[in-house]
């Protein structure tokens, strides 16, 4: 009898979790539109988020083994004085190209979309793009910044922007979306001094007032870098 | 209990498809095929990285004699370049732009779509340009590292040839629409030489982690 009644609730359940699938189903398939766009989308969305898993995977691996080759030149360097010369003056090129971690006095801003407008042919433009991180980037190095990342993305001497309304790419990683931290190590009262003056970065601030774009940033006694992640690599450059 | 197990569903349901498109909101099919083609190029760069300090983590296992020395050297060699310390020269592609009125913010443009086309060492008539090197408005023009750059401007470009040179050619057309461009011509080199350097800059603020 007792066995019986075990048996009854089991199938009960069972019952329940099927139809609990084929509701939960329906609601999903009830959200979205049954097309073949939407498919695709979805489908290109899979593929975006299986390379996106890929790049962050690459860019753990070539960290582990930049952490790697440096224990073991630091071993070597440890047994040789010549080595040891040329280690520290490669230490020096990796820092000033971004591969190592740094902080130090600096500011840290933030850059965040706006809101539609009604403007005709401004659609896109309460969004932030990677026009906008160029712009606050370059006036950060010429006012003096000594090592900036956006996003924990570390800027070198290679980097390039890239991107389409509201996303931006820098160099291999994975696009970018508002919020956009940047944060800058160097000297900090020149940059917010640079940051504040109304006439730089025009295009931001015009958008702040249209679109009330969003931009604020401060000065920190201590702000930290990670280390560039990804390649660096120049393989059609020569030495003379 | 049904109730519950049927809303536990729908809710991992719904929450796993919000979070799918979570990122990617707003984005048309077209944006997302060029965000897929990006993101494969940069892989396979990742990849190749992976693969070139695979072989040097390889060679200072090895611990040969002079191995580290030489993997060291290479390697300061190569920041060097990267970092625009020394001449360097290899295939690529040189811009010419004579023009009146283009600004510090064009120039910059022209600067990262050609770094974004793949250019590997850049300078502006002689000088040097890398991410950090300040190219700003001034009075008398647009200045590089504090030195003025009249029109024309000739960009030297080094990197792979074919996809500098796709660039250029987007770029000359656009800027041979722009009213301020009198002209704007590219050719394509097996050698472009750039002999500018940057001066080094010690650091004052940064302090190694």
């Amino acid at each position: 009898m007792y066995r019986r009644q075990l048996l009854s609730i089991g199938a009960v359940a069972t019952v329940a979790l099927v139809m609990g699938f084929l509701v939960a189903g329906q609601v999903k398939a009830q959200l979205l539109t049954p097309s073949n766009q939407v498919a695709r989308y979805q489908a290109l969305v899979r593929s975006v988020q299986d390379l996106e898993a890929t790049n962050a995977e690459s860019r753990r691996q070539i960290a582990t083994l930049r952490t790697e080759i440096d224990v073991l030149e630091s071993d070597a360097a440890g047994r040789s004085a010549a080595t040891q010369t040329l280690q520290n003056q490669v230490a020096d090129l990796r820092a000033h190209a971004g591969l190592t971690a740094m902080h130090g006095p600096g500011v840290a801003l933030n850059l965040a979309n706006g809101i539609p407008g009604p403007a005709a042919g401004g659609q896109a433009s309460y969004l932030v793009n990677y026009q906008d991180v160029q712009d606050i980037v370059n006036l950060l190095f010429a006012q003096g910044a000594e090592g900036i990342a956006v996003n924990g993305r570390r800027i070198t001497p290679l980097t390039a922007y890239s991107g389409s309304a509201g996303q931006v790419v820098i160099d291999q990683g994975p696009p970018l979306s508002s919020p956009i931290n940047v944060m800058a190590v160097g000297d900090r009262n020149r940059m917010v001094a640079a940051l504040d003056d109304p006439s730089a970065l025009p295009d931001i601030r015009a958008r702040q007032v249209q679109f009330q774009l969003h931009l604020v940033f401060v000065g920190s006694p201590d702000v930290a870098l990670p280390a560039y992640d990804s390649s660096l690599q120049i393989p059609h450059v020569h030495a003379t | 209990m049904i109730a519950l197990l049927v809303a536990l569903v729908a809710t991992v349901q719904i929450r796993s498809q919000a979070e799918v498109e979570r990122s990617l909101v707003g984005i048309d099919t077209t944006s997302l095929a060029f965000v897929i083609d990006d993101l494969h190029r940069a892989n396979d760069s990742l990849q190749a990285e992976a693969a070139d300090l695979q072989a040097r983590e390889a060679t200072l296992r090895s611990g040969s004699s002079g191995a580290a020395d030489q993997v060291l050297a290479d390697e300061a060699g190569r920041l060097r370049a990267i970092e625009g310390l020394v001449p360097v020269h290899g295939p690529g592609v040189v811009i010419v732009i004579d023009a009146t009125g283009l600004t510090s913010l064009d120039l910059q443009d022209a600067i990262n779509n050609l770094a974004a086309g793949g250019a590997e060492a850049m300078a502006v008539n002689d000088h040097r340009v890398v991410t950090g090197v300040s190219i700003e408005q001034t009075g008398a023009g647009v200045s590089i590292d504090g030195s003025v750059v009249a029109a024309p401007w000739t960009i030297t470009t080094i990197g792979d040839a074919n996809r500098l040179s796709e660039v250029a050619d987007l770029m000359t057309k656009a800027l041979n629409a722009d009213r301020r461009v009198r002209e704007a011509t590219y050719r394509v080199e097996s050698d472009v030489a750039i002999r500018s350097v940057v001066s080094a800059r010690p650091f004052v603020y940064a302090i190694g982690a």
